[in-house]
C-alpha cells in the first residue's frame, strides 16, 4: 500500500470514528517504515480537521467527535512506540478556559474545551459564570500558557477586558496568551481589549492555537 | 464609487459599494445553500435584497397589505427584566406589562413568562403563574401565550439530578452522557406537560416553547413529545421556537418519528414540529458577527425561505438580537432590524415574525 | 426592537386586525394568506384593509370587539374576546372557561 493511501486511510479512520481501523493503519505504517510524525500530521490530524468541519456544519455530533478523537489517540499511541523519544508527542499547551461571570452559556465553551483536549492541549475548564479572579488564580496555579474566556452577552463581554487587566496586575500577562470567543465577540473586540487571539468557533480556536504553539 | 451605509453582524457601521454588497449577498446565500443542501436565492431575490440595502432611508418597511402578525417571546421581561433579558428595568407587574404591549405597543399577540424563563423553575410556583395568567386573560384582548424555555441544562448537575454531559463526554463516558440526557428528556417532558396543563386549565390560549434545542437534540426531543401530548389532550395553540439554525448533537442518536434530530436545519425541523402537532414554528438562523449584514441577511433569508416552502403550518421566524439577519448587539440598530423585517416578509414570505 | 419590527412589518394588534389574524394561525394553523382571507370575509373588508387603521377602527367599534384607545362602554378584555370568538367562529379557551363557570 502506498504512503498516500495509508495517509488517506488514516484520515478516513478518524472521520469514520473507527478505532480498530485507525490502529490497524498505524501498525501498517510502522511496518512499512513510514515516518510516524508524517502519519500523525498528514493523516490522523487531517482527519480531525475534516471532523471539525463536519461538526461545524451539523453533520457530525459531540459523541462522534469524542469517538473520533479516541480513534486518533489510539493510533498515535501505536505510532509513538515507533518514534524516537524526542519526537514523541507532547502537550501543546495548558489552557484555562471559562465563561465570564454573569454568563451561564456553557455549551460552546464546552465544545472548545473538548476539541482542545482532543488536539493535545491540557485543559482546565472552569465552567460557566466564572469570577475573573478564578481565571487568574487558576492560570497562576497551573502555569497556564493560554487563558480563554467566552461571553455570549454584551453585558458579560466587558469581563474579558477586565480579565486582561487583572492578568496584567497579577504579573501574568507576559507569560500567557489570551483567547476570546462567544457569539457577541469579534476580532475587532479582541484587538480593542488587547487579546492575542479571537476564534469564531471551536475548530478555528483549535486551528489558531495549534498554529500559535507549534 | 458610491458607498452605502450598512452594518457588520455585530452592529458596527460600515460602508460598502454595490459590487461588494452583491458579492456578500451571493456568498451568504451560497453558504446557506451548501450547509442546508437547499436552493440558493434567485437573481431576482438577490436584486430585491440589494434594493433593500441600497435604500437611502434609515428605516424601511413592507409594502402596505404585506404586514404580518408578530408573536413576542421573552414576555414582559423586556420591560421589567435586567439587561440579561434585554430588559429595561421598569418596575411593572407582569399583567401591566402585557397591557402595555397590547395597548401601547399594539402587539398582535403577547406572552406571559416567568422571570427565569425556563419551564423547570415554574413547577414549584405554578399556582402563581396560573393566577397571573387568569388576571391577564380577564383584562386583555390579544391572544396570550405562556412562554418558557425547555432548557434541559437545568436537569444536569449541578442544577439537576443527572450527570452533566459536558463533564461526562470529555472523559469519554459517552454511554453515561447519553443515559443522563435520556433521563433528562423524560423529566423535562413530564414537567412541561404538567405546567402547560395547569395553564390550560385557567384558559391560556397557547404555549410558546422558546429556544428549543438550546441544550441540543435532547431539548428538541422533550419538546416534541410534550407538544404531541398537549395537542392530543388540550386545545392549546402551540408555537415551537428554535435556539439555533441546526440542532446540536449533544446526544447524537435521538430520534423523533424515525428521524435523527441532530443536525436538522429549519426546513427539516419544521416537518417534525408539524408531525408533533404544533400550530406555529419559529425557525432561527444565527448571525455571524464577523460578516456583513448583506451576507448575514441573504444567508438567513435562504434558510427561512426553504423552511416556509417546506411548511404546512405558519412560520414565525425568530428576529431577535443576533438571529434572523439582525445584528448581535444589545440595542440592535433600527436600520438593520427593519431591513431584516422587510426581507423576511417579502422575500422569504414568512407568515409572521 | 419588537417595536421596530412592528413598525416595519407588523399588522398593528388591536389598532387593526393583527390579533384576529394571529388567532386564526393559532387555532386553525392557517398560513398568512388564508388567515387574512378568512378574517377579511368575517369582517366584510378586503385583506389589505386588515392592517388599515382607518378602516379597522370603525369596523372594530361597530362590531364591538375592542379598540386600542380607552373608550367608556366599548368591550374590553374578556368581553371583547367573547365577541371575537363568536365573530370568527372559533373557541377561545378563556371565554369557554368563563361561559362554563357563569352557567352555574
Amino acid at each position: 500500500m502506498s504512503k498516500q493511501e495509508l495517509l488517506e486511510q488514516a484520515a478516513q479512520s478518524v472521520v469514520d470514528a473507527n478505532r480498530d481501523m485507525a490502529v490497524e493503519v498505524a501498525r501498517k505504517a510502522v511496518a512499512e517504515g513510514i515516518d510516524p510524525v508524517e502519519m500523525i500530521n498528514d493523516g490522523y490530524s487531517e482527519g480531525m480537521s475534516r471532523v471539525g468541519e463536519l461538526f461545524d456544519r451539523g453533520e457530525m455530533f459531540l459523541p462522534e467527535l469524542i469517538v473520533a478523537s479516541d480513534a486518533m489517540v489510539a493510533a498515535i499511541n501505536v505510532l509513538e512506540e515507533a518514534m524516537p523519544v524526542e519526537n514523541q508527542s507532547k502537550k501543546l499547551g495548558t489552557v484555562v478556559l471559562g465563561t465570564i461571570e454573569g454568563d451561564v452559556h456553557d455549551i460552546g465553551k464546552g465544545i472548545v474545551a473538548t476539541m482542545l483536549r482532543v488536539y493535545g492541549f491540557e485543559v482546565f475548564d472552569l465552567g460557566r459564570d466564572v469570577p475573573i479572579k478564578n481565571f487568574v488564580e487558576k492560570a497562576k496555579e497551573v502555569n497556564a500558557s493560554i487563558v480563554g474566556s467566552s461571553a455570549l452577552m454584551t453585558t458579560t463581554q466587558v469581563g474579558q477586558k477586565t480579565l486582561e487587566e487583572e492578568l496584567k496586575k497579577a504579573g501574568l500577562r507576559d507569560r500567557v496568551r489570551t483567547m476570546v470567543g462567544g457569539a457577541v465577540v469579534t476580532q475587532r473586540w479582541a484587538d480593542k481589549i488587547g487579546s492575542d487571539l479571537y476564534a469564531e468557533n471551536a475548530s478555528e480556536a483549535v486551528m489558531k492555537l495549534k498554529e500559535m504553539f507549534s | 464609487m458610491k458607498k452605502y451605509l450598512t452594518r457588520m453582524g455585530d452592529g458596527e457601521r460600515i460602508e460598502m459599494t454595490v459590487d461588494e454588497m452583491k458579492r456578500d449577498l451571493e456568498l451568504g446565500t451560497q453558504d446557506a445553500a451548501n450547509r442546508g443542501k437547499i436552493a440558493p436565492l434567485t437573481q431576482d431575490e438577490l436584486d430585491y435584497l440589494l434594493d433593500i440595502f441600497t435604500n437611502p432611508n434609515k428605516i424601511v418597511s413592507v409594502e402596505p397589505g404585506n404586514e404580518v402578525p408578530l408573536t413576542h417571546d421573552i414576555g414582559t421581561l423586556r420591560l421589567m427584566g435586567d439587561q440579561g433579558n434585554s430588559g429595561v428595568g421598569i418596575p411593572l407587574s407582569r399583567v401591566q406589562g402585557i397591557q402595555v404591549h397590547e395597548r401601547a405597543f399594539a402587539a398582535d399577540t403577547m406572552e406571559l413568562g416567568h422571570i427565569d424563563y425556563s419551564f423547570k423553575p415554574v413547577k414549584p410556583v405554578i399556582a402563581m403563574e396560573q393566577q397571573e395568567m387568569e388576571n391577564a386573560l380577564l383584562s386583555t384582548i390579544v391572544p396570550l401565550f405562556y412562554g418558557a424555555m425547555p432548557n434541559l441544562g437545568l436537569y444536569y448537575a449541578p442544577d439537576g439530578p443527572f450527570g452533566n454531559p459536558s463533564d461526562l463526554l470529555p472523559m469519554g463516558k459517552i454511554q453515561e452522557a447519553r443515559e443522563a440526557q435520556e433521563g433528562a428528556v423524560e423529566h423535562a417532558t413530564r414537567d412541561m406537560i404538567y405546567i402547560c396543563e395547569k395553564l390550560y386549565a385557567v384558559g391560556c390560549d397557547g404555549i410558546n416553547f422558546d429556544t428549543t434545542g438550546a441544550a441540543g437534540d435532547t431539548d428538541m426531543k422533550a419538546t416534541l413529545h410534550a407538544v404531541e401530548y398537549l395537542k392530543a389532550n388540550t386545545d392549546l395553540a402551540i408555537e415551537v421556537g428554535m435556539a439555533g439554525e441546526f440542532v446540536l448533537g449533544m446526544h447524537g442518536g435521538l430520534e423523533y418519528d424515525g428521524v435523527r434530530l441532530a443536525g436538522l436545519y429549519p426546513h427539516q425541523q419544521v416537518k417534525l414540529v408539524e408531525k408533533a402537532g404544533a400550530d406555529i414554528f419559529g425557525p432561527v438562523v444565527n448571525t455571524n458577527t464577523s460578516k456583513s449584514m448583506p451576507w448575514n441577511l441573504a444567508r438567513a433569508v435562504t434558510f427561512i425561505k426553504a423552511c416556509v416552502e417546506a411548511a404546512n403550518i405558519p412560520i414565525h421566524v425568530n428576529m431577535g438580537m443576533g438571529v434572523g439577519g439582525s445584528p448581535v448587539f444589545e440595542t440592535p440598530p433600527i436600520d438593520s432590524v427593519t431591513r431584516a423585517s422587510k426581507a423576511m416578509v417579502e422575500v422569504a414570505k414568512v407568515d409572521g415574525l | 426592537m419588537p417595536i421596530a419590527h412592528g413598525m416595519a412589518a407588523g399588522m398593528g394588534g388591536i389598532r387593526t386586525a393583527g390579533d384576529l389574524v394571529a388567532r386564526m394561525q393559532m387555532t386553525r394553523k392557517m398560513r398568512l394568506k388564508d388567515a387574512k382571507a378568512y378574517v377579511a370575509e368575517k369582517l366584510k373588508v378586503s385583506p389589505a384593509d386588515l392592517s388599515n387603521e382607518h378602516v379597522m377602527r370603525e369596523v372594530r367599534e361597530e362590531l364591538d370587539i375592542g379598540i386600542i384607545t380607552s373608550v367608556p362602554g366599548c368591550a374590553k378584555g374578556i368581553e371583547a374576546k367573547a365577541r371575537i370568538a363568536e365573530l370568527l367562529d372559533i373557541e377561545i379557551n378563556s371565554v369557554k372557561r368563563l361561559k362554563n363557570k357563569v352557567r352555574f
